[in-house]
């Protein structure tokens, strides 16, 4: 069934029909031209089953890090913006020392801006140190070059045979 | 609010606690909201790294502006606009890099998706539930820019034509003829028949 | 700057510095070679909270230079106990297993090029996890996961001398 002869107009309107965008006359009359043609009929049911396929399409995609990767890093960028917003307002002496806190000033910008530079480029460094594990699913490894630290996350589901194994609960 | 407690708390009490300043529920709600969110920046941005940076992006901006959060609509919806618009700015710079003459004829032919013979086959019934979802990866990783992000504001946000004109900063017209060429794409994508062409 | 370099390190330098190297770091050297005998490892059982408390007072806080890495690390929890701790001596190529706690133990395998494989099991005995990789002085290695009420458990396995 070729589409060349119904105009790119009518075929937006039907979607628009399709998509509850059209006012209550034109809907009504869309309506009928539909009832009485094959091919806006057949577009509106390709249309249809379009929109029905993808409907569920994001319920299926799931986070692919622990919770507690996920978190951390969310956590250190707020506590990384939070340390750095204070020491952005000026404290009042710098009024009454302006003249000659301006150069000082400058030289604090300068400073401050390498300091920030660092700390993003320590944070991008977090980000790129952490890996996924291939040969095991669900365990996130952390290395931490600098320190000479090997992070094994073990995020399993409850489903999975390591539930139950948790070292440490008897002793709480 | 104790740790106990969270779990067991609506988002609503989550969320004035987290205002509060109270770091744990605001944890509770991450853990709560996390995948949808992540799974609007992967649909929008077709890759892991850049939707988990962006989603936890979007959480971010969430702490630092939950006090202008009035409760209008769900915390739910309120964090999906966040991490939209994120990709939305994040898509904007990519397209910025990208060749513009092949995006604008991308946009104005619509390739040849008008032209098409309607597809008959429901892909719905034809698939399974992996092997559809696996096609419609596909079909979305084919799709331009424009033409995908319409195509998620509009099927899975659920957002009417002005809204998404606004946040593509486009005209309804344009929505309009962009959705329905994303459509007819997937529809031909989905169906399989681009191999027989 | 060739004239420079020659007037402020003449070549008896060229010399005496290579040996004073030498004698500094062989000792060193000598005190490895007599250590190859045997390895021995740290491993120590940590519970992750945010409760200042531990229940149990038998646990103590984690010595610092271990508290340190750990706050290196992006996790969410303020404190950490030592739940058990064990010394780990083998010899080089061999294997040492312990019990870390009622539902934990641990086995070491020493391997070639620093590198080891450590592997815990269940309360049945039955092996959960493993791991290889180096694990040269100075280094650690962390094996986690979730415990009940939003905690934590590590196993820190670090060489020693």
């Amino acid at each position: 069934m070729e589409m060349g002869d119904m105009k790119l107009e009518v075929q937006l309107k039907l979607q628009a029909y399709l998509d509850g965008e059209l006012p209550d006359g034109e809907a009504q009359e869309l309506a009928e031209y539909v009832a009485r043609d094959a091919d806006a009929r057949a577009l509106l049911t390709e249309l249809k089953h379009t929109r029905a396929a993808v409907a569920d399409y994001e319920a299926d995609i799931k986070l692919p890090e622990s919770r507690e990767f996920y978190w951390s890093k969310i956590r250190r960028e707020i506590q990384r913006l939070e340390s750095v917003e204070p020491a952005a307002k000026p404290a009042s002496l710098f009024l009454t020392l302006r003249r000659l806190l301006v150069p000082a000033g400058a030289l604090a910008v300068l400073a401050i801006g390498v300091l920030i530079t660092t700390q993003q480029i320590s944070s991008q460094k977090v980000l790129n140190a952490l890996e996924t594990e291939t040969a095991q699913a669900d365990v996130f490894t952390y290395r931490d070059y600098d320190s000479g630290t090997t992070l094994v996350w073990l995020s399993y589901p409850a489903e999975n045979s390591l539930a139950d194994f948790s070292p440490t609960d008897t002793y709480q | 609010m104790s740790e106990a407690s969270l779990s067991s708390a609506d988002d609503k009490s989550l969320v004035s606690a987290a205002k509060a300043g109270d770091m744990f529920a605001f944890e509770e709600l991450v853990a709560r909201h996390r995948d949808k969110i992540y799974a609007r920046a992967y649909s929008m941005m077709r890759n892991e790294d850049e939707a988990l940076d962006l989603s936890q992006e979007a959480w971010v901006k969430a702490w630092q502006r939950l006090k202008q959060f009035q409760g209008e609509s769900s915390f739910g919806t309120w964090m999906t606009r966040i991490v939209i618009n994120l990709c939305l700015d994040q898509l904007r710079r990519h397209k910025r890099q990208r060749a513009e003459s092949i995006e604008a004829l991308d946009e104005e032919s619509g390739g040849v998706e008008r032209q098409m013979p309607v597809v008959t086959v429901n892909p719905t019934e034809r698939l399974e539930r992996a092997e559809l979802r696996q096609r419609i990866d596909q079909a979305l990783n084919q799709l331009s820019y424009a033409h995908r992000t319409a195509l998620v504001l509009h099927e899975f946000e659920h957002m009417e034509y002005k809204e998404i004109a606004k946040a593509m900063e486009c005209s309804i017209g344009t929505v309009m003829s962009r959705l329905f060429y994303a459509r007819r794409k997937m529809a031909v994508l989905l169906a399989d028949l681009r191999k027989s062409e | 700057m060739t004239m420079t370099l020659s007037r402020t390190f003449p070549p008896s330098w060229l010399v005496v510095l290579p040996l004073l190297l030498l004698g500094w770091r062989l000792p060193a050297q000598v005190t490895e070679l007599g250590q190859g005998a045997e390895q021995k490892f740290e491993v120590q059982l940590i519970w992750a909270t945010n409760d200042k408390k531990s229940p149990n007072p038998k646990h103590k806080p984690v010595a610092p230079e271990i508290r340190k890495k750990l706050d290196e690390l992006p996790l969410k929890w303020e404190n950490y106990f030592e739940v058990n701790r064990k010394q780990f001596v083998m010899a080089k190529g061999g294997r040492s297993k312990a019990d870390l706690s009622d539902k934990c133990s641990v086995e070491i395998k020493d391997l070639e090029g620093n590198q080891v494989e450590v592997t815990l099991f269940d309360k049945n005995g039955k092996a959960v996890f493993g791991r290889k990789q180096p694990l040269p002085q100075g280094e650690i290695l962390l094996l986690s996961g979730n415990a009940p009420d939003k905690t934590a458990w590590f196993v820190a396995v670090k060489p020693t001398k």
